[in-house]
């Protein structure tokens, strides 16, 4: 990671600020709304308390200023005096002279309330008959509205505790279903990446667009493990033929000289040992011209199941010429000879066999054994020991027929 | 807007009741009356007209009502009652008491000094009729008019006979009982 590289956050940090802002933005506002709304409100129930004490007040205090009675007009604002949120209350006749007046003895609770919401009083005009006979004018204070300020703000605020909190589980959550998903797909990128577990897939997810993600990851995946499954049995179908004579099937001299390299350290390694046996094919090249390349052929398949099935299956056999074979017998039992091997595989091999022309042929073949270690304890030497025994094989047998 | 009144007038009444212990004790109430000669002879009229415009007589509203005026009164001569505000006319004559009882149209009752005998009479009349009775002879109330008129230290002052209201069909505003009869209890 080179310096400059910008810091990274992660899907949930960048989500849950995110959230966090669209909260704080939302519940500001609707807290903010809600908060003028309730003073509207709070003014106007103010407003229609101090028009309803004014419209008392004057059916009150009209005898009074009929009869020009200022303690009569005092009795008649008396219920007013007993209403919150009356501050001052005064009465004037006719001529603008004023008949009485009365101060609330509690002090006002809040001035600055007081002077937003009423900053003049209010007056009714009292009439008698029709025709003005004195007004009243009604002052109101804070009193009763410092309550509603003070349960509106509590409440509120309780509000907005609620609301953000609400709002912050939620975000919590929604975070948590988008970054799950995201989560698991992630994961089985790396594991395929990382451990070459092509066989990993994404669980169906509950996101539209995420499972769609994780469908396509899944089908990306189903092409990558097809090309890595005939990636792999080209390589083993080259190391295949690489190791493996077309004709039959038996390894070729490379793979021969591989296995007794690895067969000699592993027998030098226990203290075991071993017997290579060499055959070569007698009269092959006859064979061959006599009746074709097609029963030469057949003739060199028959050899090879023939040596194969008379060895165990933890023995190995090669092909490494033309019409010759090699056999590791591995391990060699102490009770068992060598020759009788070369007699049993000689046997197996003398039975006669249908050519394609539809000849009866009966192959022979030079059988020349080497025991590991006691003729030699070399790969050459084994093969060129085992070569000379089958050359004085083929030698006695031409003096035999 | 007739419903609203009502609705003003028992909530006046209530808060009126609530707070009348301690008003009676507080002031009594007292009309002021204006300097100058025809100080007192105004604040009676004024009194008279506002007494007469909180009250109610039973069947139609009518545009005049025949003031009655029997004896001599004490607090001014000239009874000419203003209503506020422009009500009905009051038409004033003067009556012997024999000729109200004889056969007469008051609606309204003025009784200043006169004989015992025919205060009497005049109040025994009344009963049961829809007659206004005010007199400005009997500062106590006690003789059976309606409202008396009585001239204090520092002004005029009106108190209320309830029973004599009771007894007849007249209906009188609740706010003036309540400043006549603080001002009586007071007395």
């Amino acid at each position: 990671m080179s310096a400059k590289s910008p810091p990274r956050t992660s899907l949930q940090k960048l989500l849950s600020r995110f959230h966090f802002g669209i909260t704080l933005f939302a519940v500001a506002l609707s807290g903010l709304t809600i908060l003028l709304a309730g003073i509207t409100a709070m003014r106007g129930y103010a407003d229609r308390n101090i028009e309803l004490a004014a419209q008392l007040g004057a059916y009150g205090v009209e005898p009074a200023l009929v009869f020009n009675d200022a303690a009569a007009a005092r009795e008649g604002l008396a219920p007013l005096m007993r209403i919150p949120g009356i501050a001052k209350l005064r009465v004037l006749d006719d001529r603008g002279q004023p008949l009485t007046e009365w101060a609330s003895p509690t002090p006002d609770p809040a001035p600055l309330l007081t002077r937003a919401f009423f900053p003049k009083p209010y007056a009714v005009t009292i009439r008698r008959n029709g025709s003005a006979i004195g007004t009243i004018q009604v002052w109101g204070d804070s009193s009763t509205l410092i309550d509603y300020v003070r349960i509106g703000l509590l409440a509120g605020l309780a509000c907005l505790i609620v609301t953000a909190l609400g709002a912050i589980v939620m975000a919590r959550r929604f975070e948590y279903e988008l970054v799950k998903p995201l989560n698991a797909i992630a994961t089985v990128a790396h594991d395929v990446r990382l451990h070459r577990r092509f066989e990993k897939r994404v669980q169906p997810l509950g996101i539209a667009e995420l499972d769609r993600l994780g469908g396509d990851i899944n089908a990306l995946l189903d092409e990558l493990q097809g090309w890595q499954g005939s990636m792999e049995s080209e390589k083993a179908m080259l190391a295949h033929r690489a190791s493996h004579d077309a004709l039959t099937a038996l390894p070729n001299r490379a793979a021969f000289d591989e296995q007794l390299a690895l067969r000699i350290a592993a027998a030098r390694q226990r203290g075991g040992r071993f017997v290579l046996l060499f055959i070569d094919a007698d009269n092959f090249k006859e064979a061959n011209d006599a009746f074709g390349h097609a029963a030469g052929d057949a003739v060199l398949v028959a050899l090879s199941s023939r040596i194969r099935e008379t060895l165990r299956s933890g023995d190995f056999a090669a092909r490494i010429g033309g019409d010759e074979f090699t056999v590791l017998v591995d391990p060699l039992d102490a009770a068992v000879e060598p020759q009788a091997i070369a007699d049993r595989l000689r046997a197996a091999i003398a039975q006669p066999l249908m050519l394609p022309g539809g000849e009866l042929y009966r192959p022979t073949a030079s059988i020349g054994f080497a025991v590991f270690p006691f003729q030699a304890d070399g790969a050459a030497e084994l093969l060129t020991a085992a070569d000379a025994a089958m050359y004085a094989d083929k030698l006695s047998n031409r003096t035999r027929s | 807007m007739g419903v609203a009144k009502r609705v003003l007038a028992s909530l006046f009444l209530i808060g009126a009741l609530l707070s009348t212990p301690q008003m009676s004790v507080q002031a009594a109430s007292q009309t002021i009356i204006d300097d100058g000669v025809d100080g007192l002879t105004r604040a009676v009229n004024r009194m008279l007209g506002g007494i007469i415009s909180y009250v109610r007589w039973p069947g139609a509203e009518q545009s005049s009502r025949t003031l009655c005026l029997v004896g001599a009164p004490r607090l001014t001569d000239r009874i000419t009652p203003g209503i506020p505000g422009g009500g009905p006319a009051i038409a004033v004559r003067r009556l012997t008491a024999a000729a109200v009882t004889g056969g007469s149209d008051c609606d309204i009752l003025f009784l200043g000094r006169m004989p015992a005998d025919d205060r009497q009479r005049l109040i025994g009349w009344v009963r049961g009729r829809a007659v206004l009775t005010i007199s400005d002879d009997d500062p106590a109330c006690l003789y059976g008019a309606m409202f008396c008129l009585a001239r204090k230290a520092d002004g005029l002052s009106f108190s209320v006979n309830l029973d004599a209201i009771g007894r007849g069909p007249l209906r009188v505003d609740p706010r003036v009982l309540k400043i006549g009869q603080s001002d009586g209890g007071a007395a």
